[in-house]
């Protein structure tokens, strides 16, 4: 049998996000849509700017309630009679709170467009948010607060925020809230979010799918057109960046007697995407230490040592500001054999990379961009996660482009800046310096060795 | 209603190997997706988790690609690849831009074709023990986490296909040889037990030219496939199983053998399925969720299988203080009424609108699109599935979804596992 040499590769032609056409309402909510002949579901993606610390203290955890109470009734409409009716016109509906907004997403066939529309009117302007069913969600909230305990990785980034975070700053609490706050929650909590902060001023909507014979913008000016603004103009992006703690750069380990993998947790501040000499490197960095299964994290602890089934390591920039996270679970008698190893790869940057990791990321990242924005939910949800932090998708475009220039001096320069702020330079003599650490594992089994590592002070906190 | 018509050209080349072609040029990329006839099910007492190990060793180099190399070469090239083990097959996939076809064809053809070269003791020790970390994050280490592979046990009969899981058992891998490794490969990879589809910018004229191009030199292997084992009747039950212990709620599985998938009985249960918990206003939830209040949540799914049963379920979480038992027999009076009655114009309704929805974002990218067309070549014989599955849901009648239930869904049909957050509660088989 004869084998066929290896082919070439031909380049990818040069690629842009699709165009939107942009229309604002009268009422403030900004109109995106996005043609894209051949997608059936239409895929509808609302963002507003609704602040988890909007919320008041003893009731966090509202802005999840209230997302998850929109469609449990309406003026008009019973809870069940509502579900029903989105059901037949095959909708799916979900809506949910971040640290970026209250998002809200509707996916439904082309053909059922306009009353789909109806219905999120319906719930936008009219929910009743019924006690019993404020009531119920409430105990359900307070039933996934156990699940999530439950769950190595929920808890390991439940304590990542708590440490990570000054304890005066919202985002060092769960983003659904705690049990204490959420058993007091009431309908009136909620209504009263609702009706100050889930109003129509800054509100970005993005409609993406085969709008073709469809008048998307006459439907959404019919349907949502009524939409209240709200008692004052809005940004369509929050602003405030988070208070980190002053004790972060620590060990945490969480108590698991037992646990046959331990859960690692790394973190520490990365930037945003208007950092001095842009964000495009940054991406790279993540994806040479811990974006695939070559990279260096699991070259060596999956792929070498076999220690784990993966690790994966991501730059996440917000408004202002932002995280360097890596996580993932490891065999329980390696952990702190891959503490060790892990933390070593996170500073190894400084030691240099090779031109080739540097292009196999950039390549990776920009020619997988056309298939990533394929479909119209990934359009509608990049439009919206966008418009959240200030922009548009002008940015995914442009930042593309200069992905193209980016070469391995340049990745050096940003990882430099970005250790430089966050602490994290890797000095032989304090090598965990600068890094939040969480570690969900048997404490009796790992501390000793965790804390002969040298890499910080380890506290143990018990399992709650 | 969505009529939707994709297009599909297939050739089958000399050696046996299926090739689909699915034109779209929306975007430039084209999904390669290869469907091997290969999984757990195949699997003989002693060597279970066989086809997972060897979809790990896929990656580990082969007779002119070094270990890792498959992954490298197609990301650099913007491919996303990977590849997944099953009950009944083995898929392996990757997306690339158009200009990387070729490349993604030769390297699957060096693996499909020449693994062997460069499996050795080293690359099998490790990708075991990479593979026992997969069990302990999957299942392990997880509440609920053993759910599926009790209702397994559970629900079909020792010596089954189905009967264990895929991710297999830790002892038989330990066990396994490179010897194994060599006799699974002659046994099981083989173009004549493939089916490649090319979705995307690519035409049926360039995707046949270029499947025999790289593919068309392997050669078939000599296959004894033995025949499907017959359809599993309902249980004569119910049967259950107890594990009580470390989970923060009660959780109760309550699964039925069903027919096996893509047949009018298969898609008469799924929707019976979707009417009792799948959706937002299904009965389940109406009554547990909602009036009794005695759940926090309810779901409903099913699993198309081939080889003589598939299976469906309905999950629910118990609320703290409400007792296991009496929900499970407000879910078996829903099961009897609604055996009775049959769904009503709005249920059905709601069903099919919901199917048609996420049916259709399911096709919405042609890597999922690809996947479904391989699935249905290599496991019902039918590609153009994907163009006729909605219009057989949608012929389905209330009496046939009635009768359905009234067979497959009985209560006297039910296996039932149950977590139990009181550590007193006592472990039953």
């Amino acid at each position: 049998m004869t084998q066929v040499a290896r082919p070439t590769v031909a380049p990818p032609p040069d690629w842009s996000f699709p165009d939107a056409t942009r229309h604002l309402l009268a009422n403030g909510l900004t109109l995106l849509t996005y043609d894209v002949p051949g997608q059936y579901v239409l895929s509808v993606r609302l963002g507003l700017p609704v602040s988890l610390r909007d919320e008041p203290r003893d009731k966090e955890g509202v802005a999840t309630i209230l997302a998850r109470t929109l469609d449990e009734g309406t003026a008009r409409h019973s809870a069940e009679e509502f579900a029903r009716m989105l059901e037949r016109k095959g909708v799916s509906f979900g809506a949910g709170p971040s640290e970026s907004g209250l998002f809200l997403d509707l996916d439904v066939v082309k053909g059922n467009l306009d009353p789909a529309l109806d219905l999120l009117r319906q719930i936008l302007t009219e929910p009743a948010f019924p006690e019993a069913e404020v009531a119920r969600h409430v105990r359900t909230r307070l039933a996934e607060i156990e699940q999530e305990r439950a769950v190595a990785a929920h808890r390991a980034s439940l304590e990542f925020v708590r440490t990570f975070y000054a304890p005066s700053d919202r985002w060092s609490r769960p983003t659904g809230g705690s049990a204490e706050t959420v058993a007091t929650i009431t309908r009136d909590d909620v209504a009263a979010l609702h009706r100050e902060h889930v109003v129509a001023a800054g509100a970005t909507m993005a409609v993406a799918g085969d709008l073709g014979g469809l008048d998307v913008r006459a439907m959404v000016e019919a349907w949502l057109g009524a939409w209240p603004a709200g008692p004052r103009a809005r940004e369509s992006f929050l602003t405030a960046s988070a208070a980190l703690s002053d004790e972060r750069a620590r060990i945490v380990l969480v108590d698991r007697p037992g646990s046959v993998q331990s859960e690692l947790l790394v973190g520490c501040p990365g930037p945003d995407r208007s950092v001095d000499g842009g964000w495009a490197p940054y991406p790279v960095i993540g994806f040479v230490l811990g974006g695939a299964p070559n990279s260096r994290i699991d070259a060596v602890l999956r792929e070498d040592k076999g220690y784990t089934y993966g690790i994966r390591s991501s730059f996440r920039p917000r408004r202002s500001g932002g995280m360097f996270l890596t996580s993932g679970s490891v065999r329980a008698d390696s952990t702190a054999e891959s503490l060790r190893l892990l933390v070593d790869i996170l500073v190894s940057p400084a030691r240099g990379f090779s031109d080739k990791e540097i292009r196999a990321g950039v390549d990776f990242i920009r020619k997988t961009a056309p298939g990533r924005y394929a479909t119209a939910d990934a359009i509608a949800d990049e439009a919206v996660a966008m418009a959240l932090d200030g922009r548009t998708t002008k940015f995914t475009t442009d930042n593309l482009r200069d992905l193209a220039t980016v070469d391995r001096a340049r990745v050096e320069a940003a990882y430099a800046r970005f250790a430089a702020a966050a602490g994290v330079a890797g000095a032989p003599e304090a090598p965990g310096a600068g890094w939040t650490i969480v570690v969900v594992g048997d404490a009796a089994e790992h501390r000793e060795a965790v804390e002969a590592l040298g890499l910080g002070p380890v506290t143990v906190v018990a399992e709650d | 209603m969505t009529t939707i018509d994709y297009p599909l050209a297939e050739r089958t080349l000399d050696n046996g190997l299926r090739v689909i072609v699915s034109e779209d040029h929306t975007v430039p990329t084209v999904a390669v997706n290869l469907w091997v006839g290969v999984g757990s099910r195949h699997e003989a007492p002693g060597r279970t988790g066989f086809a997972h190990l060897f979809e790990h060793l896929m990656f580990q180099g082969s007779r002119n690609v070094a270990s890792g190399e498959h992954f490298s070469a197609l990301m650099e090239e913007g491919g996303r690849l990977n590849a997944t083990t099953w009950f009944d097959r083995t898929n392996y996939f990757e997306t690339v831009p158009t200009g990387a076809l070729e490349l993604a064809l030769w390297l699957e053809a060096d693996r499909h074709g020449h693994l062997l070269d460069a499996v050795n003791q080293e690359n099998l020790d490790n990708q075991r023990d990479v593979v026992k970390e997969e069990k302990r994050q999957r299942y392990d280490n997880v509440p609920y986490g053993s759910a599926l592979v009790d209702l397994y046990a559970t629900a079909f009969p020792e010596g089954h296909p189905y009967h264990h899981p895929t991710i297999g058992s830790m002892e038989d891998l330990d066990a396994a040889t490179l010897e194994d490794v060599h006799a699974f490969f002659r046994t099981h990879y083989g173009p004549n037990n493939t089916v490649l589809t090319l979705a995307g910018d690519v035409t049926p004229e360039r995707g046949f030219a270029v499947a025999e191009r790289y593919l068309g030199h392997l050669p078939p292997i000599p296959l004894a496939p033995r025949p499907r084992v017959p359809q599993l009747p309902p249980i004569l039950g119910p049967v259950r199983l107890d594990r009580a212990g470390d989970v923060p709620n009660d959780r109760l599985y309550v699964a039925f053998r069903l027919p096996v998938d893509a047949t009018p009985a298969y898609h008469a249960c799924s929707i019976a399925i979707d009417v009792l918990g799948g959706l937002a206003s299904s009965r389940l939830t109406r009554r547990l969720v909602r009036r009794d209040q005695t759940a926090t949540s309810v779901h409903g799914w099913t699993m198309g299988l081939v080889d003589g049963v598939s299976l469906g379920a309905l999950t629910v979480d118990v609320v703290a203080g409400a007792d296991a038992d009496d929900v499970e027999a407000g879910l078996c009076e829903e099961l009897e009424a609604f055996a009775r009655q049959g769904p009503d114009a709005a249920e059905l309704e709601s069903v099919v609108a919901d199917t048609e929805r996420s049916w259709l974002s399911s096709l919405s990218s042609i890597e999922e699109r690809a996947d479904h067309i391989s699935h249905h070549a290599l496991l019902t014989g039918d590609p153009a599935y994907v163009n006729t599955f909605l219009d057989q849901v949608r012929a389905v009648t209330p009496q046939e979804v009635r009768q359905a239930a009234e067979r497959w869904l009985a209560p006297s049909a039910r296996a039932v596992v149950r977590f139990l957050a009181d550590s007193s509660g006592e472990v039953a088989a």
